[in-house]
């Protein structure tokens, strides 16, 4: 049985002018010690989705269906009491800017140990005692001298290092990640995915990457969801995708990515997706990527949403024209 | 200091000066601005509720007298002492003059001596504020040095002493002594709002361009802050009118027959126990300028930057 | 931290010399004299020897710089009109009842308005949170006197069977109660309303969202992560109302008949006493000025940011 199962969930945000469909139906299934990579650019439903395993959405938002099922109990209807026993201790995560996530008032050894306490019940000197290791497990030099400092000592990279830490300190049997690089600058980057990896390996932990950096999850992640509009458009294993992406979506996200290599490099001028995402305000019952997509037009695709389909075994994409059918029925770009 | 911390407060004024720096420029551009400005304010419901009831105050101020019959200096013991009623709806005073009217008329002279008075504190701290904000540097630190230490005078003792100085308390003695210990957040805020407009681009390419300082103060910088000064305007204003309403409760306000609110106020004071309302109306309408204003410079600060809105 | 402190302590030094300085120019402009008890003129020889022993003959400086070193050594001089009082005896008879006064309204304003904020901010936009900022808004824009009266019309005379609240006279505990209510009232508005906003501002960072991540108790949330950090403003509020709970406590001694400091100031300015008006001006400054340090030295402590970044 997997370690968490994601069935048809939903996520809408009221506002004054109407109700915002920020998740709308997404699926997904994580084994033991396995990592999702979930892809897609601002705004589309990625962070709200992790926000909503954890239970974490906030004010106006609020889970309106679906399921979510981690380590075989449901998680959207348990009390508040419940899940604050799961967060921390069964389920970590990381958040995206370092400088702001940690409380600057209070001691990085608190922010650790305040976790060890709350769910190990350990005393304060275990706590001391685990929290320096912690440190030393994601590389802080002079860990015990610094359990004291407040977080405006640490720079951003370490910062990250600290929340995840924090996010490991219990060991929980999954790690969700929200963009936990973007922060922070390239070479600090390949610290703390290396960093990332080899507490995966170690801890037999399961994890959740979310980002929008192809170059991430090629090397971080086993599977990978790509996002658009608050639906799952694509889902693969990572070499899959890569090697056949089927969505134009992905294709143009891949294609995006700078060349080193490869012919007219020099000359060629970087692409770009073109237009910009729906709004997600009650979004019509279309497909959603069909103003962007280079394929639409020929036929009444556009106006038909496309059911996520399993077009070869482990691979699902939701288009009317997916790559390899594309040959096949001789769709050319518009 | 905890001047600094002070500065906290206004120091949403101050993100919203960054904003509107970093916005404005061309008139054109400010023009639309304004116009945003506008349309925000008036869709946020409290402030233009308060925005309503400031209006009406200020015609019940200004126009009540002209049109109501009933004099406020005719004294009538007869009447002396009358509870509320269509003839005299806010009742009579102890000589028997029509409360509606007095309070109308009070309030002129405190509508007035509250607004000189804010514009007087507007001047001073605006004055002060540019020339150490745009001339930085040693004058700059000085300028600030002297103002921290102006703030450990205390209002209301200064307030009085200068009274004192003048003698007779009438409407510009009056003005002087609520101006002179209240500009100094004024300075700081207008210092603060020049020196974050200092940095902009803008001005480095009026200067490039060879504007003198005089063309970059006064056509770039400090029209950019005029957002900031309407919204303390209204956030001077209350505290003037009570600081007035206060120096007349004590004895020291603007001598009769002429009254203001304060002086209605030490009126009622003397018979309050037995008729309470000749207190109770003056105060109201002192509330009702203070709470109306306040609100109004809410949805001001709102309307000019609503990313320092705190839901 | 030390550091710190110590340059603050050091730096109030010339601040006050300042302050006396300004007061001592201030009053020097006042037309008057003390001497003067009855209608008729001093006669000058009489006058010329009372100059000479209060040194009101010397140039101001010199008179400056003595008065500086009276300072210094906590001698204010003696009263000039009271001739067998000096200021501090003046002071010291005075002053304690004011001091209480002020820290029971204080108390009052801390111990309603800070859970009141926070409350609000918990549960913002509900019943609780709509009427609790009712109440405190129109507190904020009630006059002082306007409280206090109300507070004795209903208290101590309507309802007197019920609760035995005298209408003057100041004896016993119980007279404190109403006085410290009126007075309190407006910090009290102050801190409900700055401490409901920081505590909003705070729920929305980053960090309380991770807080809430690591699965720790909602209890310990808002007690360790939000509180601490909303009170930060709260507390740099603090000092700026001690000039608010000074200008009120003049009137509410008024009101209440209390024997303080407000009455007395106001007294000695319309005697023309000098001294004592000095006196009491230059120690409401002093205390104002370490009252401010205090708050600055808190923050220091409480704003762990602000230690390190204090250059």
């Amino acid at each position: 049985m997997a370690l968490l199962e994601v069935d048809d969930l939903k996520t809408y945000f009221k506002t004054r002018e109407g109700e915002v469909h920020a998740v709308d139906g997404v699926s997904f299934s994580l084994e033991r010690g396995k990592t999702l990579g979930i892809v897609g650019e601002s705004g589309c439903g990625k962070s709200v989705t992790a926000l909503s395993i954890m239970g974490l959405v906030p004010g106006p938002g609020r889970v309106v269906s679906g399921s979510v099922v981690f380590d075989g109990r449901s998680m959207l209807d348990r009390k508040q009491r419940e899940l604050e026993d799961i967060r921390g201790r069964d389920i970590g995560m990381i958040f995206q800017d370092p400088m702001t996530s940690l409380n600057p008032t209070l001691t990085i050894g608190t922010q650790i140990t305040e976790t060890l306490r709350r769910h190990l019940k350990l005393n304060r000197d275990a706590a001391r005692k685990r929290a320096t290791e912690l440190l030393e497990e994601v590389h802080i030099p002079n860990a015990a001298g610094r359990l004291d400092d407040y977080p405006h000592r640490y720079s951003g990279g370490m910062r990250q290092r600290v929340m995840i830490a924090i996010a490991l300190a219990c060991n929980p049997k999954l790690l969700i990640a929200d963009e936990p690089t973007t922060a922070l600058d390239v070479t600090v980057q390949a610290g703390v995915l290396d960093l990332l990896r080899e507490l995966r390996a170690e801890h037999d932990m399961a994890m959740v990457i979310i980002t929008h950096d192809m170059g991430v999850v090629a090397e971080t992640a086993d599977d990978i969801v790509v996002m658009y509009a608050g639906q799952i458009v694509e889902h693969a294993t990572t070499l899959d995708l890569f090697d056949t992406p089927e969505h134009p979506y992905t294709e143009a996200l891949l294609a995006a990515l700078p060349q080193l290599e490869g012919e007219n490099v020099r000359e060629g001028r970087l692409v770009s997706i073109p237009g910009r995402p729906p709004d997600l305000l009650a979004p019509p019952l279309a497909c959603r990527f069909a103003p962007r997509c280079q394929y639409a037009g020929h036929d009444d695709c556009a106006g038909v949403l496309p059911a996520l389909r399993e077009i070869r075994p482990g691979h699902w994409v939701r288009s009317a024209h997916p790559a390899s059918e594309r040959a096949a029925h001789a769709v050319g770009a518009r | 200091m905890v001047a600094d911390r002070r500065a906290e407060f206004e120091a949403s004024l101050i993100r919203t000066a960054e904003t509107r720096g970093q916005e404005a420029g061309a008139a054109l551009q400010r023009a639309s601005l304004l116009r945003d400005a506008v349309h925000r304010f008036s869709r946020n419901r409290a402030a233009a509720t308060a925005a309503f009831a400031f209006l009406v105050l200020i015609g019940f101020v200004f126009i009540t007298p002209m049109v109501v019959s009933a004099s406020p200096y005719d004294i009538n013991f007869e009447n002396a002492y009358l509870s509320p009623s269509w003839a005299h709806p806010f009742g009579t005073d102890e000589f028997g003059r029509d409360l509606f009217v007095r309070t109308a008329l009070g309030g002129r002279v405190s509508v007035e001596i509250g607004f000189a008075a804010t514009i007087a504190i507007m001047f001073v701290g605006i004055v002060y504020g540019a020339i150490s904000g745009f001339a930085g540097g040693w004058l700059d630190n000085a300028l600030m040095r002297f103002l921290d230490a102006l703030y450990g005078l205390p209002y209301l003792p200064f307030a009085i002493i200068t009274l004192a100085i003048f003698g007779t308390p009438s409407f510009w003695p009056m003005v002087v002594a609520l101006t002179v210990a209240s500009w100094f957040t004024t300075a700081r805020v207008m210092r603060g709002q020049i020196i974050t407009l200092k940095e902009n681009d803008y001005v480095r390419a009026a200067h490039a361009l060879g504007a003198r300082w005089y063309r970059v103060l006064f056509r770039h910088l400090l029209p950019n802050t005029l957002g900031v000064i309407i919204v303390f305007v209204f956030l001077e204003l209350p505290g003037v009118v009570l600081g007035e309403a206060f120096l007349s409760f004590l004895g020291l306000g603007i001598s009769p027959p002429k009254a203001s609110w304060g002086t209605l106020a030490q009126d009622g004071y003397s018979s309050y126990q037995s008729h309470p309302y000749i207190i109770i109306v003056p105060s109201l309408a002192i509330a009702w300028l203070i709470l109306s204003a306040f609100f109004i410079a809410d949805g001001l600060r709102d309307a000019l930057d609503p990313r320092t809105r705190s839901y | 931290m030390l550091k710190f402190i110590v340059r603050r302590v050091v730096w109030t030094v010339p601040v006050i010399l300042l302050v006396i300085l300004m007061t001592f120019v201030m009053m020097r402009q006042i037309k008057g004299n003390p001497f003067q008890v009855t209608e008729r003129a001093v006669p000058p020889s009489i006058q010329r020897n009372l100059d000479r022993k209060y040194h009101l003959d010397k140039p101001w400086y010199i008179q400056y710089a003595y008065y500086v070193k009276g300072v210094a050594t906590f001698d204010l001089g003696p009263s000039l009109v009271q001739r067998n009082q000096t200021v501090n005896d003046v002071i010291k008879e005075h002053f304690p009842v004011s001091l209480k006064l002020g820290l029971f309204a204080m108390i009052w304003a801390v111990l309603l308005g800070i859970p009141l904020g926070v409350f609000s901010a918990l549960k913002q936009n509900s019943i609780f949170d709509y009427a609790a900022m009712g109440f405190v808004n129109s507190g904020y824009a009630l006059p002082n006197f306007l409280i206090s009266t109300l507070l004795i019309y209903f208290f101590a005379v309507k309802w007197r069977g019920v609760t035995g609240f005298p209408t003057n006279g100041f004896e016993g505990w119980h007279a404190w109660i109403l006085p410290a209510l009126a007075l309190g009232h407006a910090p009290m508005t102050v801190f409900a309303r700055i401490v409901r906003g920081s505590m909003l501002e705070t729920l929305q960072q980053d960090y309380i969202r991770t807080a809430k991540a690591k699965g720790l108790r909602w209890r310990r949330v808002v007690g360790v992560h939000v509180l601490r950090n909303s009170m930060i403003p709260a507390v740099t509020a603090a000092a700026p109302l001690l000039g608010f709970l000074i200008a009120g406590s003049f009137i509410v001694e008024f009101i209440f008949g209390i024997p303080g400091i407000g009455r007395y100031f106001v007294n000695s300015i319309t005697g023309r006493d000098y001294s004592v008006t000095m006196g009491i001006t230059v120690m409401l400054s002093v205390i104002i000025i370490v009252a401010n340090l205090v708050v600055d030295v808190l923050y220091g402590y409480l704003d762990p940011r602000t230690r390190d970044a204090r250059a």
